[in-house]
Order: structure tokens, then C-alpha cells, then sequence
């Protein structure tokens, strides 16, 4: 019991920790996708960028997302069960291979030798550059026909209690949905509006991936809180009726012992 | 003219300044108050930020990456690997990557 409640304790400082990381990363995001927007609007739908091409799908590669340490609840078994779900379904008699983020992640699927990465340790230094390298070898895998689709899976954050398993697209890029064309201003571009997109797509997905690995790293403290507050809660009922049946036979004892003591007394006098 | 420096990590300055200069993509460049709308990109090099006539309210802590110059330390100096940077309205915004 003290060790669950110091683990909620642990998490609870720890996700407060995380949830300050996705806050300190939302303007960064948000104005990417801004300008991504107000950009890709002006620009011709087929631009041709490599990261959009569209095709037939054959390889697929699934970014699992979970925890490095287990206790903590269903967190880890809801991402192993929808990547199973995802591949059955959709993905059914496809050569489909997956990159580990997680060693729990690592664990689920090595047996099916399809792992073609364990980038566990990214958790233990969490930091922009980082992920973005993990982004880049996806890109350069994606271009180079490796792949010809990616997909990551994981826990999104929405409170300490609730996690949602996202299923996302990231490679091909999804068409963004445009913003109001008018918000373009007549704005200088240097160099071409073109170059500054295809520059700005590979930073938008590397920012992607960070933004999954932040939630989920997010997600699993919450999880975890959740979890050992419920262990706690649990080992403190199972204390309270095991101290109750105790104290019961405790008190059973020493009655017979003094009807004992009386039952022989009565048996003197007589 | 307000500029305001977002890394991934953290919003590393917000405040007001005189100028800024950038490490353009097409070359180095300045840009001062009132200048023409603009979308560029940067490569790696350093940003400086001119503050002469601000006093300094928004920025007492500074983030370490951020090194005012030996020889003025009203001239801030941060290096960057590649960044982009949108002007509007006298807002300039620098999305760096380190």
C-alpha cells in the first residue's frame, strides 16, 4: 500500500511534468500548421510532394507507442489490441511491419520478427531532436519505397483518468484541410512558395510524431496514477475487512477463554 | 515590433524589439519595424536581436540559448540550425529548430 500510493505520488508530479511539455510545444505546432495551411491553400492540391504520393499499398509500417514499464492499468493491452484489430481488418494479407516505441511495445510484437526497430530509449531523453530523428529514418523510408504507408497508433491525452487509442495516418501526408484562403496577406516569399512547403512538411511531421510520443508519454503517467490510486483504494478496503476478521477472532478468543475461566470457577464453588 | 521565438520545446523569447537579424536561407537580412509581410525560411546560423531603445521588462530570464554579445550586451544572440520566420503586423514570429 505504500508503494502504490508512493507511484501515484511519483506520477502525479511526473504527469504534471508531461502535461507542462505538451503545453510548451502547443504554440511551436500551432503556428506550423498555420502557416502549412495558409500556405498549401494558395498552392495548387497536387503539388507533387514526395511525402504525398499515393500508393498502392502493399508495405505497411504501424508505430507502436506504449510504456516502458508496465503498472499501469490497460494503457499498454488497449495499443497492443487495436494494432492486432488494425492489422487483421485493414490491413489483412499485407506485409506489415512494425517499429517499436516502447518495451512494451517491443515485447508484444518481437515474436513476429517484423520489428524493424526498438527506439525504447527515446523515452529516457525526451527531447525535439530526438524524435526527429526517428521521423527522418520513417521519411527516408517512406521515400525510398520501403514503405507505402505509416501509420502510428497511440494513447492521445484528454485527462489524467481517460485515454484515447488514436489510430493516425503519417506517411502518406493527409491533404490538409484548407483555411480561409483569404487569410493569405500579400506576404513576401523567399525563396518560392513551393520550396518553403516542401521544406515545411518534413518539420510538420517530425513535430506529429513528437507531439504522439509527448501524449503518450502523458497518457502513461495518468495512466499509471489512475491505476495505483485504484490499487491503493483496493489494498486499503482488503486491510479495513482483514483487520475487521481479526479483531473478530481476537474477541472470539478471549471469550471462550473467560467462559473457561468462569465455566471453571462455577465448577470449584460447586 | 514584437518578436516572439518558438522552439518545439518552449517559447524561448517574447518581447519587444528594435531589429532583428536572420540567417536567410538566400543570405543574411535585417528586419525592422514596419516591414513588408514576409515567409522565409532560415538556415544555419545565428539570429540577433537589437533591443537599444527597449527597456527590458519582458525578459529578465533569459533561456540559456539565448547569449547577449561580449562587446553589447543590448545585442542578443541565439544560434539555430534552421528555422522559419512569418512577419504581420509588426509581429514577427521565428519557428526555430536547434
Amino acid at each position: 500500500m505504500q508503494i502504490t500510493s508512493a507511484m501515484k505520488m511519483v506520477s502525479a508530479a511526473k504527469l504534471k511534468k508531461a502535461q507542462d511539455a505538451i503545453t510548451a510545444m502547443r504554440p511551436y505546432a500551432d503556428k506550423l500548421t498555420e502557416l502549412l495551411q495558409s500556405l498549401s491553400a494558395t498552392l495548387d492540391a497536387d503539388s507533387g510532394s514526395k511525402f504525398s504520393e499515393q500508393r498502392e499499398v502493399n508495405k505497411v509500417l504501424v508505430v507502436v507507442l506504449t510504456s516502458n514499464r508496465g503498472l499501469c492499468g490497460a494503457f499498454n493491452s488497449n495499443i497492443i489490441k487495436t494494432v492486432n484489430g488494425l492489422v487483421a481488418q485493414k490491413y489483412a494479407g499485407k506485409d506489415v511491419s512494425y517499429l517499436a516505441i516502447g518495451k512494451k511495445a517491443n515485447d508484444a510484437f518481437k515474436k513476429t520478427n517484423k520489428v524493424i526497430a526498438n527506439e525504447s530509449d527515446v523515452f529516457d531523453d525526451l527531447t525535439f531532436e530526438n524524435v526527429a530523428q526517428i521521423a527522418q529514418n520513417l521519411m527516408d523510408k517512406f521515400v525510398a519505397g520501403e514503405f507505402d504507408k505509416i501509420e502510428i497508433v497511440y494513447n492521445s491525452f484528454k485527462n489524467a483518468a481517460t485515454q484515447i487509442v488514436i489510430t493516425e495516418q503519417f506517411l502518406p501526408i493527409v491533404p490538409m484541410e484548407s483555411a480561409d484562403a483569404n487569410v493569405n496577406l500579400d506576404y513576401i516569399f523567399e525563396p518560392s512558395k513551393l520550396e518553403i512547403v516542401e521544406q515545411l512538411i518534413p518539420k510538420s511531421l517530425k513535430t506529429q510524431l513528437y507531439k504522439a510520443i509527448r501524449d503518450s508519454f502523458a497518457s502513461e503517467h495518468g495512466a499509471r496514477m489512475t491505476a495505483m490510486h485504484k490499487a491503493t483504494d483496493n489494498a486499503t478496503e482488503l486491510r479495513d475487512q482483514l483487520k475487521l476478521t481479526y479483531n473478530k477472532a481476537r474477541q472470539a478468543a478471549i471469550t471462550n477463554e473467560i467462559l473457561e475461566i468462569v465455566g471453571g470457577a462455577e465448577a470449584l464453588n460447586n | 515590433m514584437y518578436l516572439e521565438i518558438v522552439s518545439p520545446e518552449a517559447t524561448l523569447f517574447s518581447s519587444e524589439v528594435d531589429s532583428v537579424v536572420l540567417p536567410g536561407v538566400d543570405g543574411e537580412f535585417q528586419m525592422l519595424q514596419n516591414h513588408a509581410p514576409i515567409i522565409s525560411l532560415l538556415q544555419q546560423g545565428t539570429i540577433k536581436i537589437h533591443t537599444h531603445t527597449k527597456s527590458q521588462p519582458g525578459f529578465k530570464e533569459l533561456p540559456a540559448e539565448i547569449i547577449p554579445l561580449h562587446t553589447d550586451d543590448k545585442v542578443l544572440t541565439l544560434k539555430i540550425d534552421s528555422g522559419t520566420v512569418e512577419m504581420k503586423d509588426n509581429k514577427v514570429i521565428i519557428l526555430v529548430e536547434k
